[in-house]
C-alpha cells in the first residue's frame, strides 16, 4: 500500500519509494530507506508526520504517495 | 601554524551555538533546520591562530539545495585542517552517516557528541570511548548550550590536525561491496591522492557524476570502471547508490546497537502532543493566525506601544527638545545648527529611535518563536495552503524571518530547493511587512485610525495575500514555472526557548537598529533637512521655496491617481528606499521645519493633515508592497542575479501601484466620488490583475503531457 494511506499510529516497513534520483538521495540522507519501519506518528489534511530513526519528519501527501510500504504488526 | 577548523553535521544539531560559543561572536541560531545558509568565519577565543568555519546543515555529502552546495564545497575543495563533525547524540543513527561520509574524505576528523545534556536527562547513555574505537577516530561529549567540554573539544582537534591524523579507514561495507571498492580502488591508484582513494571508489560505485567528472578517466579506465559497476549492481540487483546507503545504515545500526542504551521511551512523547494539537487539521490555521496576531498585537499595541509613546510624548515632545533648544540658545549656537540639531536629529533620527521599544518586543517575540521549535511546524502548516498556489510550505519559512528584517529573509530562501520557488520567494518576501515597516504602520494607524490595532492586523494580512497572489502570477510566466519540490521537513522537538537565546538575538537585531539609525537614517535625516533647509542658490529659505520642495512637486503627479500627490509623501516614500525607517524620519524632519510653533504638537497631526483615511491607506498599501530597501534589493541581487533582481523591483513597484491605486480609487468611488479618468484606470489595472491570475498555465499542459508520458 501507499504510506499515504497507513493509518496514525500504525508502524510500516519501506518497500519502495518511487520519484527522480535527486529526491531519493536526499530522502535516503534523512533516512527513508527501503526496509526502513518507520511510524504515522500523526496525520492532518495536507501531509503525515512520520517517526524515523527517533526524528519527526514532516512529509506532504504527494510525497507519501511515492512511498510503498508494507504494516507491520 | 594556521589551523581551519570546519563545524559540519546535520541542520539543527548546534554547530552555530558552538561557533559562538568558540568564537564569541553571535550568529544567528533557531530551533529549525536551515538557519544557516551561509559559511561564516571566526577566530577561536584565545587562540588566532584557529580560524573556525560555521557551515550550512548537511544531511549527506552529495548536496540538495544551493545552502548544502556551500557546506560540501568547502569541506571537499578547500580541505580544511580538520573537521569538527557536530552530532545530534540524541539521534545518532541518522547523524552517523553523515559521519560515515566525513571519515572517508581523509581529512581528519573529530566527532562532537553534542546534547549530551539531553542525552542525560532521558536516562540513555552512551559509551564515547567504544564510539570512537570503532569510528576510528576522536570522540567527544559536549553541551554547546550548557558550555560543557568546551576544552576538551578543542585541545583534540587541534592535536589530531597537528599530527595531521586522517582517520583510521575501517572497511564498513559487506566483504561483497569491500571487494568492489577495492577493484575500482586499484584503477584509480596513482590518479589520486592515496587518502581521497576510498572516497572516489565509493563514489564511482554510487555512480557520482560530479565525481566523475573531477577525476578526468581515460575513455579505457572509463570502461573498466562502468562494467565494475554494472557487475556490482547485478550482483546486488539494485543501483549502486542504494546498495551503498543501505549498507552505510546496516553499519551504522550495529554500531548506535553496540555503543548506546536507550532509556524506555513512551510513544508520545511531549512534542508529538503539541503536534497532535497545532497542527490538526482544523486547529492549525487559527492557532497560527493567533499567534502571529498576537506577536504584532503585543509589540505594537500594548507593551511596545506603551513605551514608544512615552518616548515620543514624554522624553522627546517634553524633555529632550525643549532641553536642548535651550541649551543650544544658552551657548549662543548658530541659528542653523540649533534648526539642523532640532529638526534633522532629533525630530527625524529621534522619531525613529522612539520605536526601539516596539522592536524590542517585537524581537524578543520572534525570538521565542525561532527557538522554540514552532517555525518548521508553520512551514508544514501553510505547505497545504501554498501547495494550492504552486509554492512549498518552506517558502513561509523566509517570510517568518523577513517580519524581523527583509535581509535574512531573503537570503534564507535558498533553503529551498526547487529553483522557480526560491526565485519567486525571494522576489516576493518582502511584501511581509519587516519591522523597519512598522514605523510607518504605526504612523498611519496613529494618525488617521485613533491607533486602531486593525491597520497592523490588515497589514501583514495584505502581505500574505499579495505573496499568494504573486505566487500564482508569477507561477504562469515561463521563467518561474514548475512543480514544486516535494516537503520533507525534519521537525525538530520543542524546548523552552533559553532566556539567554532570546537576549543575544533580541540583543543583535536591536543593536542593527540602533546601528541603522546613528548612520544611514542620520544622513538621510541630514540630507533632508539641508535639502528643505536651502534654496538652489543655498540660502537659508523657508520649506516652500526649498530645495527638496522643488524636487518632490516635480515628481509627486506620479502619485495623485494613488491620492497622496503631495510632495512631502512623495520624498518621504523615496527616502524610504534607502530605508524604511526613513519615511517617519522625513515626516519628523519635514514637521519640524514647517511647525506652527505649538509646541508639544506631534509629528501625528502633521500627517492627519495631510491625509484623508484613504489617501493615507493607500499611501500604506505603496509603501509597504513597493520595493524594499537598497539592503534588501542587494540580497535579491544576490539571489536573483541582476537582470532577475532588476525584474523583481520592476514587478513590486507596478503591483504595488496597481494595488494601491485599486484601494484609493474604488474607495473613492464607493463614498460617492464619481467616476473619473483615474477611476478608469484603476479599472484597467484590477482587470490587468485579474487577467494575470485566472489566465490559462501554458506550462501546465506541457507539464500534464510530460507526467502522461512518463
Ligand atoms: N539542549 C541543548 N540544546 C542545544 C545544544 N546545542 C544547541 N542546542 C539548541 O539546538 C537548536 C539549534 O541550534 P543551532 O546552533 O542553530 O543549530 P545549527 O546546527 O547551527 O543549525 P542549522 O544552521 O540550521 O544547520 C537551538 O535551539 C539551540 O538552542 C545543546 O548542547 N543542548
Ligand atoms: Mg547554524
Amino acid at each position: 500500500m501507499l504510506l499515504s494511506m497507513a493509518g496514525s499510529g500504525k508502524s510500516v516497513e519501506i518497500k519502495k519509494i518511487s520519484g527522480k534520483d535527486e529526491t531519493r538521495g536526499h530522502l535516503a540522507s534523512m533516512g527513508f530507506i527501503e526496509g526502513e519501519k518507520i511510524t504515522v506518528v500523526s496525520k492532518m489534511a495536507g501531509g503525515l508526520i512520520l517517526d524515523i530513526k527517533g526524528t519527526r519528519i514532516a512529509i506532504d501527501r504527494g510525497m507519501a504517495n511515492r512511498i510503498v510500504c508494507e504494516g507491520v504488526a | 601554524m594556521v589551523i581551519r577548523l570546519a563545524l559540519a553535521g546535520n541542520p539543527n544539531c548546534g554547530k552555530t551555538t558552538l561557533f559562538n560559543n568558540l568564537t564569541g561572536a553571535s550568529q544567528h541560531t533557531g530551533n529549525w533546520p536551515g538557519v544557516t545558509v551561509e559559511k561564516k568565519e571566526g577566530k577561536l577565543r584565545g587562540n588566532k591562530d584557529v580560524i573556525i568555519t560555521d557551515l550550512p546543515g548537511i544531511y549527506s555529502l552529495s548536496p540538495y539545495s544551493p545552502e548544502e552546495v556551500v557546506a560540501r564545497d568547502y569541506l571537499i575543495k578547500d580541505r580544511p585542517e580538520i573537521i569538527v563533525n557536530v552530532v545530534d547524540s540524541t539521534n545518532l543513527d541518522r547523524n552517523l552517516y553523515l559521519t560515515t561520509q566525513l571519515l572517508e574524505t581523509g581529512i581528519p576528523v573529530v566527532v562532537a557528541l553534542n546534547m549530551i545534556d539531553v542525552v542525560e536527562k532521558n536516562g540513555d547513555k552512551i559509551d564515547s570511548k567504544k564510539l570512537s574505537e570503532i569510528l576510528g577516530c576522536g570522540v567527544v561529549e559536549i553541551s554547546a548550550l550548557k558550555k560543557k567540554g568546551m576544552d576538551e573539544l578543542i585541545s583534540t582537534a587541534i592535536n589530531t590536525a597537528k599530527i595531521k591524523q586522517a582517520p583510521v579507514i575501517k572497511e564498513i561495507f559487506s566483504n561483497k561491496t569491500e571487494k568492489f571498492i577495492l577493484e575500482i580502488s586499484s584503477v584509480l591508484k596513482g590518479k589520486v591522492e592515496d587518502c581521497l582513494l576510498r572516497w572516489y571508489s565509493i563514489k564511482l560505485l554510487e555512480n557520482d557524476e560530479k565525481a566523475a567528472e573531477e577525476l578526468r578517466l581515460n575513455s579505457q579506465e572509463k570502461s573498466i570502471i562502468s562494467e565494475t559497476v554494472q557487475r556490482f549492481e547485478s550482483e546486488f540487483d539494485d543501483d549502486g547508490e542504494s546498495i551503498v546507503t543501505n549498507e552505510r545504515y546496516n553499519h551504522i545500526a550495529s554500531v548506535v546497537k553496540e555503543t548506546s542504551k536507550k532509556a524506555k521511551k513512551e510513544k508520545l512523547n511531549t512534542s508529538d502532543k503539541i503536534d497532535r494539537i497545532v497542527t490538526n487539521r482544523i486547529l492549525a490555521l487559527p492557532i497560527f493566525a493567533c499567534v502571529m496576531i498576537a506577536v504584532y498585537y503585543i509589540s505594537i499595541s500594548t507593551v511596545g506601544g506603551w513605551m514608544t509613546d512615552w518616548v515620543n510624548d514624554t522624553l522627546f515632545a517634553e524633555t529632550l527638545i525643549p532641553g536642548a533648544e535651550s541649551w543650544l540658545q544658552s551657548v549662543g549656537a548658530a541659528d542653523w545648527l540649533n534648526s539642523f540639531i532640532v529638526n534633522g536629529v532629533i525630530n527625524g533620527v529621534g522619531a525613529v529611535l522612539g520605536f526601539l521599544p516596539q522592536m524590542i518586543v517585537l524581537f524578543i517575540l520572534l525570538a521565542i518563536l525561532e527557538d522554540c521549535g514552532y517555525m518548521a511546524r508553520i512551514a508544514f502548516i501553510m505547505d497545504r495552503i501554498f501547495r494550492k498556489f504552486g509554492l512549498s510550505g518552506k517558502s513561509f519559512i523566509p517570510i517568518m524571518i523577513g517580519t524581523g528584517c527583509g535581509v535574512p529573509g531573503i537570503m534564507a530562501s535558498c533553503t529551498i530547493e526547487q529553483e522557480c520557488d526560491r526565485k519567486i520567494t525571494a522576489m516576493t518576501t518582502t511584501f511581509i511587512p519587516c519591522s523597519a515597516k512598522i514605523p510607518i504602520i504605526a504612523l498611519i494607524a496613529g494618525a488617521l485610525f485613533g491607533g486602531s490595532v486593525w491597520i497592523a492586523v490588515s497589514a501583514y494580512f495584505l502581505g500574505v495575500i499579495a505573496i499568494i497572489m504573486s505566487g500564482i502570477i508569477l507561477k504562469k510566466m515561463n521563467r518561474f514555472s514548475g512543480t514544486p519540490a516535494p516537503f520533507v521537513v525534519e521537525l525538530p522537538p520543542y524546548h523552552l526557548p533559553g532566556l539567554k537565546t532570546v537576549a543575544f538575538s533580541t540583543g543583535g537585531r536591536a543593536w542593527a537598529f540602533v546601528k541603522k539609525a546613528g548612520t544611514v537614517i542620520f544622513v538621510a535625516c541630514a540630507l533632508i533637512w539641508f535639502l528643505s533647509s536651502y534654496n538652489w542658490a543655498l540660502q537659508p529659505v523657508g520649506i516652500e521655496d526649498s530645495i527638496l520642495e522643488s524636487i518632490g512637486s516635480a515628481i509627486c503627479g506620479i502619485f495623485a491617481p494613488l491620492g497622496w500627490g503631495d510632495w512631502q509623501a512623495t520624498v518621504a516614500t523615496i527616502t524610504g528606499f534607502i530605508a524604511k525607517e526613513n519615511v517617519l524620519g522625513t515626516f519628523g524632519t519635514l514637521f519640524g521645519l514647517s511647525e506652527v510653533s505649538d509646541g508639544g504638537e506631534e509629528i501625528w497631526s502633521f500627517v492627519a493633515a495631510s491625509f484623508t483615511q484613504l489617501s493615507a491607506y493607500s499611501f500604506l498599501v505603496f509603501n509597504l508592497l513597493c520595493a524594499p530597501c537598497f539592503a534588501a534589493i542587494g540580497a535579491m541581487r544576490r539571489e536573483l542575479g541582476n537582470k532577475g533582481c532588476l525584474f523583481a523591483v520592476a514587478y513590486q513597484m507596478v503591483f504595488a501601484y496597481a494595488v494601491a491605486l485599486c484601494v484609493y480609487q474604488f474607495g473613492m468611488l464607493f463614498m460617492g466620488g464619481g467616476f473619473t479618468a483615474y477611476t478608469l484606470l484603476a479599472v484597467i489595472a484590477l482587470a490587468g490583475i485579474i487577467f494575470f491570475l485566472v489566465r490559462p498555465d501554458k506550462m501546465l499542459k506541457r507539464k500534464k503531457v510530460e507526467v502522461s508520458a512518463t
